[in-house]
């Protein structure tokens, strides 16, 4: 069951919502079919991810993935976000992933048993590749 | 006739959902077939497959006769004529092909009124609204005044005199489950070309649209047992020999010359290409069995099944109920629980219970917006729904409540 107490904890939590008043950069994600939003916020400096925030509604997989994904990228360089990103997508479709890399992300390594929420589970990683690629960018 | 029977006809029920009995509550979205239906589609394919109408030779005349026949037997379920029965991919190319054709034909023009709900699916919304800013008609919305999403007749009544050139409407809202009067709709616009969606409607209702004043009238078969990929669009006679057709090709025509065309007669001229043959073929089946049930004994399950429902979670403590919640509500139940996703909810009552439930916008973001304004909850955007069909039962829906107890309870832990 995807539901653990951990995930859960996670969802409720308010450690990461909210904004981040000076971010470098803010992005909105969306899913369509379900229409749960999020907003991303993201303070970069020296190329590394200095505070993160997330606004938004939706289920306990989506928000519960937001937490655990900003809690893992806070103080890390925008180059190990990127490959953090690549290991939580492979986690997702269930191909072989760094547990390491990812830290406490793994706890939702069940998501690949229920494709139905993959997209729960990704919406806050899209988003945040968007926001990489909006820095590269910039 | 509705007993043990039924659970042997849908072979589907035996299916083990994480160890437990499968409860399908989500009926609104597509229903599950009967063998019949299922036997036929074999029978059709090993027996009788071919194109139809073209060709000469035997398989050609058994699989023509057997889709014609699929046609008459609409007919007569609707009491009108086989040449007023068009069969699309299901009701949204129908909804489309109306606004296409009447636009093309300028059976509806610039600066015309066009009137539809808020309680719309976005099959009958979406063309209508589109459509409007490139052909220049006026749109405009009947707003449900009642309790969450619920249509007064006052809300009809106050575009009374507007005169509108056509009004669209559901016959059942597939997120309230509120059935419309739509008996009254004619009274209310004598001039108006009526359009009915009927994709919730038909699998709980025989409709007669020539009886209430229907000029059109789209359904769905797999939300009546049927197969998926088959809609039946009914259409007045006079005006579909009025209208443009909406898709051009094989079959449609009568002549083709290098300056123009001229049109097939009656319903060819707007079913180009090759149909969903067998699909067609074995959708006579599901309209046989759900004739052979009786719609009336249908209904009057539905109706025991919605009604018990909705009094077994009004007494839930957080869960908040949209509709009308009278005896206007039928077959399909939409609630959320405070503080708990619909996603959540749906996906929990799946793995630990079995229950089949859609969660989601249900593709009627307007009606959502509309509840979110009326919700005391912080309303995500969308509702867990429970639809009924004929093979539900009462130990289904408390099942599906003791289901909803205990989400609520694991989320508020």
């Amino acid at each position: 069951m995807i539901y653990s107490e951990a995930i859960l904890d996670y969802a409720n939590s308010k450690k990461f919502r909210g904004k981040v008043e000076d971010a470098s950069v803010v992005e909105e994600g969306k899913n369509i079919s379900c229409g749960d939003e999020i907003t991303l916020y993201l303070k970069v400096e020296d190329g590394v991810i200095k505070d993160a925030r997330f606004e938004g509604i939706g289920c306990a997989i989506s928000q519960a993935s937001a937490s655990l994904m900003i809690e893992r990228i806070i103080n890390e360089s925008l180059e190990n976000v990127e490959s953090i990103v690549e290991e939580a997508e492979k986690m997702a479709r269930g191909e072989p992933f760094d547990g390491q890399k990812l830290g406490n992300v793994s706890i939702m390594s069940d998501i690949k048993n229920y494709p139905a929420r993959v997209k729960c589970f990704l919406l806050a990683w899209k988003t945040l590749k968007e926001a990489l690629k909006k820095i590269s960018q910039s | 006739m509705l007993s043990t029977r039924l659970y042997e006809d849908f072979p589907i029920l035996k299916t083990k959902i994480n160890g437990k009995r499968l409860v399908y509550l989500d009926n609104a979205a597509t229903t599950l077939k009967p063998k019949r239906v299922v036997e036929k589609l074999k029978e059709f394919y090993y027996t009788s497959y071919s194109n139809v109408h073209r060709a000469v030779h035997t398989l050609a005349s058994r699989a023509t006769v057997e889709l014609e026949e699929s046609r008459e037997k609409f007919a007569n379920f609707l009491e009108v004529s086989p040449q007023e029965i068009i069969f699309t991919s299901g009701t949204t190319m129908a909804i489309n092909l109306v606004v296409v054709s009447l636009l093309r034909s300028g059976l509806l023009k610039e600066g015309d009124l066009v009137l539809i709900s808020l309680l719309e699916h976005h099959a009958n919304f979406v063309p209508w609204l589109r459509l409007s800013r490139f052909y220049g008609y006026r749109l405009e919305y009947i707003r449900p005044s009642g309790r969450f999403g619920t249509l007064e007749m006052d809300d009809l009544m106050k575009h009374e005199g507007k005169n509108p050139k056509v009004i669209a409407i559901t016959g059942l809202s597939n997120v309230t489950g509120q059935r419309i009067p739509f008996e009254e709709l004619r009274n209310i616009f004598p001039n108006a070309i009526v359009v009915l969606d009927g994709a919730q409607l038909l699998p709980h209702e025989r409709v007669k649209p020539k009886e209430i004043g229907v000029d059109f009238l789209a359904f769905s078969l797999h939300k009546m047992l049927g197969p998926t990929g088959v809609g039946v669009l009914y259409g007045r006679k006079e005006l579909l020999e009025q209208m443009e057709p909406f898709l051009y090709g094989g079959e449609m025509i009568d002549r083709v010359s290098l300056e123009d065309v001229t049109f097939n007669e009656l319903p060819y001229k707007f079913e180009a290409g090759t149909p969903n043959i067998a699909d067609i073929v074995a959708s006579k089946e599901a309209l046989a069995y759900l004739e052979e049930i009786g719609f009336e004994a249908v209904h009057e399950r539905v109706k025991r099944l919605t009604q018990l429902a909705l009094e077994k979670l009004l007494k839930v403590d957080g869960v908040e109920l949209y509709g009308p919640l009278d005896e206007r509500q039928h077959g399909i139940v939409s609630f959320n629980i405070k503080g708990v996703h619909p996603h959540d909810v749906a996906h929990i009552l799946d793995q630990e219970f079995g229950v089949a439930i859609r969660s989601g916008h249900h593709c009627a973001q307007p009606l959502m917006n509309l509840l979110k304004e009326q919700s005391l909850l912080d309303f995500p955007n969308s509702t867990c729904r429970a639809s009924f069909y004929l093979y539900n039962t009462e130990e289904d829906v408390r099942i599906f409540v003791e289901g909803v107890k205990k989400v609520k309870e694991w989320f508020s832990r």
